[in-house]
C-alpha cells in the first residue's frame, strides 16, 4: 500500500490491505491507545468476516471502552457485529504453569529431587520465557479459532517491545532445550521413567515432542511478523515531546527486529475556534503545532499521518467509539 | 658459508636487541607496517579511523540540536549517528580480532627466530667444537664444563658459546652505556633520571699526570 508519494493522511489504506492478519497498536501510557484500537477493530469489523481484539496491557481497559465485561475468552462486542475481544494478562509465569499441573506436578518436580530443581531453574533463567509462555498460551488460542484479523492493543512502549520480541527469545530459548534434550535425553527419561513417569501418565518423550511442536508453532508465527503482508505497527502517540522521542526510537526499534509500521495515529490534537478566549488553549494548540510540523516533516514521506482530534467528553461505550472511528478514515476538519 | 662462531654471536647480538627494544614494541611496528601494505586488511584499518571521526562529528552536531525545537532534524542525525555507531563497532571488534590474530603470529615467528633458532643450533652442532683449547691450558674438570653438554673433551661447546656471546654482548652494552653517560653527565635512568651526575674530584690525579 505504501506507495504513493504522497501518503494519505487516514487508516484507510490499512483498512484496504486484505492481506493483514495481525495489527499491533502501541505507545505510551496514556496517548489513546485503548481508544485508538477499539476504533480501528469497529472499522475493521465493517470491511472484514470476523476481527478480535486483544489487550495485552495489564491494566485493562477493553472492559472499561465499550462498557462491558471481558475476560480471558473471546467475547463477541455487542453492538458490533463481526467483532470480538479478550483480554490476557502477560504476567502468567511458568510457576502458574507448574501448579496448574495440580499438587501431583508440584511432587513430581520435588520426587525428581536435583533434576527437577534444574530444570525449573533452567526455565526461569532464561530471560523472558514466562511472558512468553503466555504468549505462546494466546497464539495457541487464536490459531485454533481462525479470526480473519487479529488486533493486539498492547501495553506501554517497553511491554509493547518485549512482547514483541517474545516469539524470538522462545525460539532460541527451544532450540536450546531441544539441543539439550538430545544430548542427555536418554538419562533425563531413564530418572523420570524409573520414578514412575511424570504425572497424568505422560512419558518425557510426549513432553520433548509437545516442545518441539511449540517450537514450530513459533517459528511460523516470528515469519508472519515479520512478513509486511501480514502484520503491521501503529504507533498512538500525542504532540509532545516525549512522546514524539518514545514514538521514533519505538519505529527504529521495530526497523530492527524487521517489524513493518507504516501509519501513525497522533491523538489528542486541540482545535480552537479562532475566537477563542482560552489562554491554555491557544498556547497548548501553539505547541502542538510545533511538533505537528515536525512529525510531517520526519515521517510524512514514510507513514500515513493520522491526526485526531481532542473530544470535549471522553470516548467510551460503543456509540461513542463508532463516531470516533469515523475520523480515523476521514481526516478530520477542524471547525473555523 | 658462515662460520658458526659467527652465526651464534649474530643470533646472540639480536636476541639482546630485540629483548632491548621490548616485545610491545616490535608488535606495536610490524602492525604499523603491515597496515602500511596495499592489502584489503590493511585498508580496512584505514576506514575504521574514517568511520570514527563520522561518529564522533555526528554526535557533535547532535548535541548542537535541539531535540524539542528541531526534532525532525535530530532525529534523522540520530539514526545515522546509531547507524555509522553501530557498522563502526562491528568493524572495530573486527578489527580487534585481526589484530589478536595478528600479535599471535608474530609472537610465534619471534619465538621460532630466536629461541627456537638458538636451540636448533645447540642441537644441530652439539657434537661439534667450535674451536679447540691449546692443550694443557686448564685442568680436566674445567675442560669438561667447557664441552659441555656433547661437544668432544677439550673444545669449546656451543652452548658454553652462546653463553659467553651473549655476556659480551651484555657487557660491552652496558660499557658503552655508561660510557656515554658519564660524558653526557647527566643520569639517564632510575628516580633521579635527568640530574647532573655529581663526581668528587680525586685529589692529586691531575697533579700526577703532570708530572
Amino acid at each position: 500500500m505504501a506507495d504513493d508519494s504522497e501518503m494519505e493522511s487516514s487508516l484507510k489504506p490499512i483498512l484496504d490491505q486484505k492481506s493483514l492478519k495481525w495489527v499491533f497498536v502501541g505507545g505510551k501510557g496514556g496517548v489513546g491507545k485503548t481508544t485508538t484500537s477499539c476504533s480501528l477493530a469497529v472499522q475493521m469489523a465493517k470491511v472484514r468476516k470476523s476481527v478480535l481484539l486483544i489487550s495485552t496491557d495489564p491494566a485493562h481497559n477493553l472492559s472499561d471502552a465499550f462498557g462491558m465485561k471481558f475476560g480471558k475468552d473471546a467475547r463477541p462486542v455487542t453492538g458490533v457485529p463481526g467483532l470480538s475481544a479478550m483480554e490476557i494478562d502477560p504476567n502468567g509465569t511458568i510457576t502458574d504453569l507448574i501448579s496448574a499441573g495440580g499438587d501431583d506436578a508440584q511432587e513430581a518436580m520435588q520426587g525428581l529431587g536435583g533434576v527437577g530443581n534444574m530444570f525449573q531453574d533452567m526455565a526461569f533463567s532464561i530471560p523472558g520465557v514466562d511472558e512468553a509462555m503466555s504468549f505462546a498460551e494466546v497464539l495457541k488460542q487464536v490459531k485454533g479459532m481462525e479470526y480473519e484479523l487479529i488486533i493486539f492493543d498492547t501495553a506501554p512502549t517497553g511491554h509493547t517491545l518485549r512482547f514483541l520480541q517474545f516469539p524470538t527469545v522462545m525460539e532460541k530459548a527451544l532450540e536450546k532445550l531441544s539441543a539439550l534434550s538430545q544430548q542427555f535425553g536418554g538419562m533425563v527419561s531413564n530418572l523420570v521413567n524409573a520414578r514412575g513417569g511424570l504425572p497424568n501418565g505422560q512419558t518425557f518423550e510426549d513432553v520433548l515432542a509437545k516442545m518441539e511442536d511449540l517450537r514450530n508453532t513459533i517459528g511460523d508465527v516470528n515469519k508472519q511478523f515479520k512478513n509486511p503482508d501480514l502484520t503491521t505497527f501503529i504507533p498512538v502517540m500525542i504532540p509532545e515531546f516525549l512522546s514524539l522521542y518514545e514514538t521514533e526510537r519505538m519505529i527504529q526499534e521495530l526497523g530492527g527486529y524487521e517489524i513493518d509500521t507504516h501509519a501513525i495515529v497522533v491523538n489528542q490534537l486541540l482545535f480552537p475556534k479562532k475566537d477563542n478566549p482560552c489562554e491554555q488553549c491557544n498556547s497548548r494548540r501553539k505547541m502542538q503545532k510545533k511538533y505537528l510540523e515536525q512529525i510531517d516533516d520526519l515521517y510524512g514521506e514514510d507513514f500515513h499521518v493520522v491526526k485526531m482530534p481532542l473530544l470535549v467528553e471522553e470516548v467510551r461505550g460503543v456509540e461513542k467509539i463508532s463516531s470516533f472511528s469515523e475520523m480515523l478514515v476521514k481526516p478530520y476538519e477542524a471547525p473555523e | 658459508m658462515l662460520s658458526v662462531l659467527l652465526l651464534v654471536f649474530l643470533l646472540q647480538l639480536f636476541i639482546h636487541l630485540l629483548n632491548t627494544v621490548g616485545k610491545q614494541t616490535v608488535n606495536d611496528l610490524l602492525w604499523l607496517v603491515f597496515t602500511k601494505l596495499p592489502i584489503p586488511q590493511a585498508k580496512a584499518a584505514g576506514d575504521l579511523s574514517t568511520l570514527r571521526s563520522d561518529v564522533v562529528r555526528l554526535a557533535r552536531e547532535m548535541k548542537a540540536t535541539s531535540a524539542q525545537d528541531d526534532f525532525a532534524k535530530w532525529a534523522r542525525l540520530r539514526r545515522q549517528h546509531d547507524k555509522a555507531r553501530e557498522k563502526y563497532d562491528a568493524e572495530a571488534s573486527n578489527q580487534q580480532s585481526l589484530r589478536t590474530t595478528f600479535d599471535r603470529v608474530i609472537t610465534g615467528a619471534r619465538w621460532l627466530g630466536t629461541q627456537g633458532l638458538q636451540f636448533g643450533a645447540n642441537t644441530w652442532y652439539s657434537k661439534q667444537a667450535m674451536f679447540w683449547l691449546p692443550q694443557g691450558w686448564v685442568p680436566y674438570q674445567i675442560e669438561w664444563v667447557l664441552s659441555f653438554p656433547r661437544a668432544p673433551l677439550g673444545s669449546i661447546s656451543i652452548n658454553v658459546w652462546a653463553i659467553a656471546c651473549a655476556s659480551v654482548i651484555k657487557m660491552v652494552v652496558e660499557g658503552s652505556m655508561a660510557v656515554w653517560t658519564l660524558r653526557s653527565g647527566v643520569v639517564k635512568d632510575g628516580p633521579r633520571k635527568g640530574e647532573a651526575i655529581k663526581m668528587e674530584a680525586v685529589p692529586g690525579v691531575g697533579a700526577k699526570k703532570e708530572l
